[in-house]
């Protein structure tokens, strides 16, 4: 096994690249249950608050955009339209942030052990993916007996949905870990872009807020992934009409993100130890 | 003869390193950059092979580049110029405590190394009653790892290194720690690792021992290499060197 400077990765190369990340397959899935057992593990209520989290998070934004600001704005299903957005949105926004975190959180093993990098960003988003399929649960939970909202047959829709929206989550981990290496500052930036993202997203407002106000704020919305990403799980949730061309443009942009962020990290990680 | 373990060859590395200057008004108007990055040479045109079965020292001053180099050997980080060719499976303690986390049991890190090290679920249970009492952790194996002292953190990732079964065991200053029952016993299970034709590379301040374990030593200065050679002439030069102020 010989490996020079400069090596650019071939086709072959790839090919070993996802031979390997099948190998370490079993790294990935362990290492994200370790880390969900260690982050609460000296709390008293442990596991319970992957569950209480979102429920908490979701009653804030209920009281705050849903009363104070009144964004209910006569829609019946307000809740349930709150749920959904904050959930799928949180999916995303924490993804980008272990992703950011998975390359200096686990140091000792990048220098200590040659494995596919690629694996710790998958790592990251197999441990929040584990918290937004019990924040689905919870939004049935919530919705169902208070919005009457029940599963349709549209549900059968929502494992594509989650498949998308994990391809998305995981090119955008892959980006954010890469970019983090070297520019630690990205861990500080990342929290406000997430404050943006959601507010520009139709998730604590509804769509009829923004609809025929014309000029920057519509063209921002038919360029934001969040836009068709959130059409397409509404529909698999809530039983909602699908905007097809937010989809569509949501699809680019997942398959740009997720193929240009896996690339990019895999072109760059041969020098992350570098700079651990 | 049979092809070397580890040929190392006109490998380089540079470091970017940043100065910061105290940002003065007069800075930030003239728009001044306040860090300005020079290139430091971590490692400048090495070649040099390990034979199989060879036990291999790293000698030098801080900062001379050993770390990197075994970084480069262990292929977790690729060089700047230069190649390095490794025949067979290296298992690193590079750090101490690899890939720990420290709130987890000290079960969950055996795992979470094993499987970094590319092991299958069945092969680390198979293994691990044996990575356990060679530890001589017996249950402290189910604390969390917080609670070990430094000698107890050792023992566990020498013996998962060793459980290994490593064509090349690469060691970065691990002796140092442990009490002395420990090193003792390392010490016999790096000659077993010899025994059955394995090779080590490792990299020590403790001149004695190199002197006494290794073949070959490697002698580095600030990147360079400054001597090659039988362990003894090698680690008796250098004893007698000036120590080299930082550049």
């Amino acid at each position: 096994m010989t490996v020079t400077a400069g090596e650019a990765p071939s086709l072959s190369g790839w090919r070993t690249y996802v031979r390997n990340l099948w190998r370490w397959r079993e790294f990935a899935w362990f290492l994200a249950i370790s880390n969900l057992k260690a982050r609460n593990a000296s709390t008293s209520l442990g596991l319970f608050w992957w569950v209480l989290n979102p429920l908490i998070m979701a009653a804030v934004y209920f009281l705050v955009f849903g009363v104070i600001f009144d964004g209910r704005r006569g829609d019946a299903d307000f809740l349930a339209w709150l749920l959904s957005g904050v959930f799928v949105f949180n999916f995303t926004a924490t993804t980008m942030t272990s992703g950011a975190n998975s390359i200096l959180a686990n140091r000792r093993l990048l220098v200590n052990i040659r494995f596919p990098r690629l694996v710790l960003p998958i790592s990251a988003v197999i441990e929040t993916g584990v918290g937004f399929i019990l924040s689905i649960a919870v939004y049935y939970v919530i919705s169902w007996p208070a919005n009457g909202v029940a599963p349709g047959p549209t549900i059968v829709w929502l494992p594509v949905a989650t498949g998308l929206h994990t391809i998305f989550n995981l090119g955008l981990a892959a980006l954010t870990a890469r970019m983090a290496v070297p520019f630690r500052d990205i861990n500080n930036l990342i929290p406000h872009i997430n404050r943006l993202w959601l507010y520009l997203s139709p998730i604590i407002w509804p769509l009829s807020l923004i609809e025929g106000r014309g000029g920057w704020l519509e063209q921002l919305a038919s360029i934001n992934p969040m836009f068709g990403l959130l059409s397409f799980y509404r529909m698999a949730l809530m039983g909602r009409e699908l905007d097809v061309a937010a989809f569509l443009t949501a699809l680019g942009w997942i398959l740009v993100v997720g193929a240009g962020g896996i690339i990019s990290f895999v072109r760059h990680e041969g020098n992350m130890v570098r700079h651990l | 003869m049979k092809p070397p373990a580890v040929s190392v060859s006109e490998v380089g590395v540079t470091y970017r390193s940043y100065i910061e200057r105290v940002p003065t008004v007069r800075r930030l108007v003239a728009r001044r950059r306040l860090r300005r990055s020079v290139a430091v040479a971590a490692l400048d045109d090495v070649t040099f092979d390990v034979c199989q079965g060879e036990t291999f020292g790293l000698v030098g001053d801080n900062g001379a580049g050993k770390s990197t180099l075994l970084r480069i050997i262990a292929r977790t980080m690729r060089p700047d110029q230069g190649s390095v060719t490794v025949r067979g499976e290296t298992s690193t303690l590079l750090q101490l405590g690899a890939g720990f986390n420290p709130e987890l049991s000290g079960r969950r890190n055996v795992y979470l190394s094993g499987l970094a090290h590319g092991l299958r679920m069945a092969e680390i249970t198979r293994l691990f009653d044996s990575i356990v009492e060679y530890a001589g952790l017996a249950e402290a194996i189910d604390r969390p790892l917080k609670s070990y002292s430094s000698g107890m953190l050792s023992r566990l990732a020498f013996s998962i290194s060793m459980h290994l079964l490593p064509d090349i065991l690469l060691l970065d200053e691990v002796l140092a720690v442990g009490d002395a029952g420990f090193r003792e016993k390392s010490l016999g299970a790096m000659r077993d690792m010899l025994m059955r034709g394995g090779t080590v590379i490792v990299a020590s301040h403790s001149l004695q021992m190199v002197e006494e374990m290794c073949d070959r030593v490697l002698w580095l200065e600030r990147g360079r290499i400054r001597g090659l050679g039988l362990a003894e002439p090698v680690v008796e030069a250098y004893r007698q060197a000036p120590p080299v102020t930082a550049g």
